[in-house]
C-alpha cells in the first residue's frame, strides 16, 4: 500500500524520525517497506487505507519503549501501540489515525510469576498460549481465562475489557498493578508498585491515594509495559449445565432467572446466552446451508438447528470450585429453572486431575472460534457491536427484537447473545461478513450504524468498539454536554501534550489532532 | 437426570479435546527465539492455529483434497510460498509482521514445512 504520513508531517521528517527510532531499538527492527506497512492493516477491515501505517517499530524492552517515547516526542512523531495486534473485529494491529506508527510490543515476552500467590506479571508480548505453556511446563496449580481468540495478548486483552469463560473472566478486574511509561517517557508504577522495591505489588489493587489502573485502559494516557494479573487457583471440579432453548422468547425468562444468580453469587461465571449460529459459523459455510442473498429463512434455520441438535438459544452454566459446594449449587440451580421448564441440563463433571479437559472453558488457549469468520467465503471477517443493557428478560427480548429485525432488514445472518455479568447485561453481536462483497459490506456499515442509533435511544452504550466506529460511540457518552470526552480530553493535553499516543484511542483526541474527529 | 448433550456442543469438545497441549514453545524473549530450530519456531510462532485444533487446520481440511489440514503433514509446500502466504495472508489468514516473526526465523519455519535444507 503507498505511503501515507502522519498528518502534518512531510516523508523526510518522518524518515528523521524512524531513522533515531533504528538507533534505539536496532534498525532491523524499524520496519517500513511497503509490504511492512501492509502487514500492520486490519485483516477484518471494512477500509483497511483508511487506518494504514506509515511504518512500524519494535522494541525489546521496557526501557527501549521508554526512549522510542521520548524521541517520537522530540520528533511530533504519533505512535499506535500494540501489545501482539491480534483484536481481530476491533482494528487489529491497524492505528486508528492514518499514518501513525505501530509501536509493536509483541517482542516483549517476560514472564514473572508467583507461584504462592497466583500471580503474573507479564509484558505485553506475552500470549495466552505462552503464559498457558509456562504453567503447564512448571505444573503451575493455577488456570488462566482465555478469550475464544487465544492467539493475542494477555496484557492486550485485559486493557480492552475482553473477557473469557470462567470466574475469571473479567479480565480488566482481574489486573494488579501496571508498570507505564507516560507520554513523556517517564516510568510509573501503579498500586502498591508505587513504593519502590514494593512486594506487595501484585496481591493489593489499590495502593495509597488515586489508584490509577482503569486510567490506562481503553486509553491513550501511556504505554502499558508491564502487567500483574490474578488467576484462578485449579479448582477441585468443573460442572457444565447446559441447557437448549426453543423459541426466541425464552430469553427473556433465561434472563430473569439467571440474574438473581449472577447478583447473589450462586453463578460466578458469566453464562452467555448464544443463538443458533455461534456454532454452525465456527463449523460450517453458509454455502452448505443457503445460496440465496438476504437473511437465512426460517426453515433453514430450522435445519442448521436440527443436524446439530440446538435451541435457537443455548446456554451454559459453568461453577468452578470444590465438589461439595459446587453439588450444592447444582440442586439450586435445578430447583430454579424447575418453576419455569421442565427440560433438564446436559450435566458434565471434569475433577482436575483426574479426567482432562482441553477446552477454553477450563483456561485452555484455542483460535478455532476464529473460523467463523469463513461464514461467507471470500476473506472473511467480522465486526461486533456490544451494548451494555440491564440484566431483565424484558428489556433483552425487546433488546434482541428489535436488533433481530435490523439483521433481516440489512440481509445479514442474526448472530448474538447476552453474557450476564453481575448486575449487566453485555450483547454481543457479531456482524460476519465477505470483504469480497461490496454490497454486503456497504450494508455492514450502515447496520452497525443503525444499531448505534437503536441502542442509544435505549440509553445502552457500548463497552468496546472497531477503530472505525469509536468516534461514534464515544459521541453516545454524551452527559453533561460530553462532559466525560473534555475531561478525557484535558487529561491527555497535561499528558500528552505533542499528541503522541495513540491519538483518536476510545475517541479521545489530542490538542494537536483533534480536527481528526469522525 | 442427564440428557444427551448436543451434538454441536459434543463435536467442539472434540475438537478441542485434539489439541496437543502443550505446544511445549519456548515462551522466552526474543534472544532466547533467536537459536531456535524450524521446527521449534513452527510450534512457537504458528502452532496455535496450524496445529491440530487450530482455526488454520480446520479450515484448510475443509478445501478440496485437505485432508487433516496439517501444514506439517504436507509435501507440497515450497518455502517461497510459505514465506509470501505468511507475509501477504490469505483467506482467514492474516498478514504476519517482521515484528512478530523476523525474515530469519520466516526462513527457518519456511524450510522446515518445505522440507529443505537451509540456505
Amino acid at each position: 500500500m503507498r505511503l501515507h504520513l502522519p498528518p502534518g508531517m512531510s516523508a523526510a521528517q518522518l524518515d528523521r524520525a524512524l531513522k533515531a527510532m533504528g538507533q534505539i531499538v536496532g534498525d532491523d527492527y524499524v520496519f517500513a517497506t511497503d509490504l511492512d506497512r501492509d502487514t500492520y492493516l486490519d485483516h477484518f477491515a471494512v477500509n483497511a487505507e483508511a487506518h494504514a501505517p506509515s511504518g512500524a517499530i519494535a522494541p525489546a524492552t521496557a526501557e527501549e519503549v521508554a526512549a522510542v517515547v521520548r524521541a517520537a516526542n522530540a520528533h511530533k512523531l504519533p505512535l499506535w501501540p500494540i501489545s501482539r495486534g491480534k483484536n481481530f473485529g476491533y482494528g487489529g494491529s491497524a492505528p486508528r489515525l492514518r499514518g501513525s506508527v505501530v509501536l509493536d510490543l509483541s517482542r516483549m515476552k517476560k514472564i514473572e510469576f508467583d507461584a504462592e500467590n497466583g500471580t503474573a506479571l507479564v509484558e505485553p508480548g506475552v500470549g495466552f498460549y505462552d503464559l498457558y505453556d509456562y504453567v503447564q511446563q512448571r505444573q503451575l496449580p493455577y488456570w488462566l481465562s482465555v478469550p475464544g481468540n487465544s492467539w493475542g495478548s494477555v496484557v492486550g486483552n485485559a486493557l480492552d475489557r475482553g473477557v473469557g469463560y470462567t470466574t475469571y473472566g473479567d479480565h480488566t478486574s482481574k489486573i494488579c498493578g501496571m508498570e507505564v511509561v507516560l507520554p513523556n517517557g517517564e516510568f510509573l508504577r501503579t498500586g502498591m508498585g508505587a513504593m519502590t522495591g514494593s512486594n506487595t505489588w501484585q496481591l493489593y489493587r489499590y495502593g495509597f491515594g488515586p489508584s490509577w489502573d482503569q486510567m490506562f485502559v481503553q486509553s491513550n494516557f501511556g504505554v502499558v509495559t508491564k502487567m500483574g494479573l490474578w488467576l484462578m487457583p485449579a479448582p477441585e471440579q468443573m460442572i457444565s449445565l447446559a441447557m437448549e432453548l426453543d423459541q426466541p422468547d425464552d430469553l427473556g425468562w433465561v434472563v430473569d432467572l439467571v440474574a438473581p444468580m449472577r447478583r447473589d453469587g450462586l453463578v460466578q461465571q458469566s453464562p452467555s446466552i448464544g443463538s443458533w449460529l455461534r456454532g454452525a459459523a465456527v463449523l460450517t459455510t453458509r454455502k452448505e446451508w443457503y445460496d440465496k442473498p438476504g437473511a437465512l429463512p426460517d426453515d433453514v434455520i430450522a435445519a442448521i438447528r436440527k443436524r446439530f441438535n440446538i435451541g435457537w438459544w443455548s446456554i451454559d452454566l459453568r461453577l468452578y470450585g470444590y465438589e461439595e459446594i459446587n453439588e450444592a449449587t447444582v440442586r439450586v440451580i435445578q430447583k430454579q429453572f424447575a418453576r419455569r421448564t421442565q427440560q433438564p441440563f446436559t450435566i458434565v463433571r471434569t475433577t482436575t486431575g483426574e479426567k482432562p479437559d482441553s477446552t477454553p472453558f477450563s483456561g485452555v488457549p484455542s483460535t478455532f472460534p476464529l473460523q467463523n469468520a469463513a461464514w461467507h467465503g471470500g476473506r472473511g471477517g467480522h465486526v461486533g457491536y456490544s451494548p451494555v443493557l440491564p440484566a431483565t428478560g424484558s428489556l433483552a427480548l425487546a433488546q434482541f427484537k428489535r436488533t433481530y429485525d435490523r439483521y433481516r432488514e440489512f440481509g445479514m445472518d442474526y448472530h448474538g447473545s447476552f453474557a450476564m455479568g453481575e448486575r449487566s447485561i453485555t450483547n454481543v453481536n457479531q456482524i460476519l461478513f465477505n470483504k469480497d462483497d461490496a454490497d454486503m459490506m456497504s450494508r455492514v456499515d450502515r447496520m452497525f450504524r443503525a444499531l448505534v442509533a437503536d441502542a442509544t435511544a435505549q440509553r445502552y452504550g457500548e463497552y468496546r468498539t472497531h477503530i472505525d466506529y469509536m468516534d461514534l460511540v464515544a459521541a453516545t457518552y454524551d452527559f453533561n454536554e460530553h462532559a466525560l470526552r473534555r475531561a478525557n480530553e484535558r487529561i491527555k493535553d497535561a499528558l500528552d501534550p505533542n499528541g503522541i499516543i495513540a491519538p483518536g484511542k476510545s475517541g479521545i483526541w489530542p490538542k494537536r489532532y483533534r480536527g481528526e474527529r469522525a | 437426570m442427564r440428557r444427551r448433550r448436543s451434538a454441536l456442543a459434543a463435536f467442539v469438545l472434540t475438537l478441542a479435546a485434539t489439541i496437543t497441549m502443550p505446544r511445549h514453545a519456548v515462551a522466552g524473549t526474543t534472544a532466547e527465539e533467536a537459536s531456535l530450530t524450524g521446527a521449534q519456531l513452527f510450534a512457537a510462532k504458528c502452532g496455535m492455529c496450524h496445529r491440530a485444533g487450530g482455526m488454520g487446520t480446520g479450515l484448510l481440511a475443509r478445501r478440496p483434497n485437505g485432508g487433516t489440514g496439517l501444514l506439517e503433514e504436507r509435501g507440497d509446500l515450497q518455502s517461497a510460498f510459505v514465506i509470501a502466504v505468511v507475509r501477504n495472508g490469505t483467506g482467514n489468514m492474516p498478514r504476519i509482521a517482521r515484528g512478530e516473526v523476523t525474515d530469519s526465523q520466516l526462513s527457518r519455519i519456511a524450510a522446515y514445512l518445505a522440507r529443505e535444507p537451509l540456505r
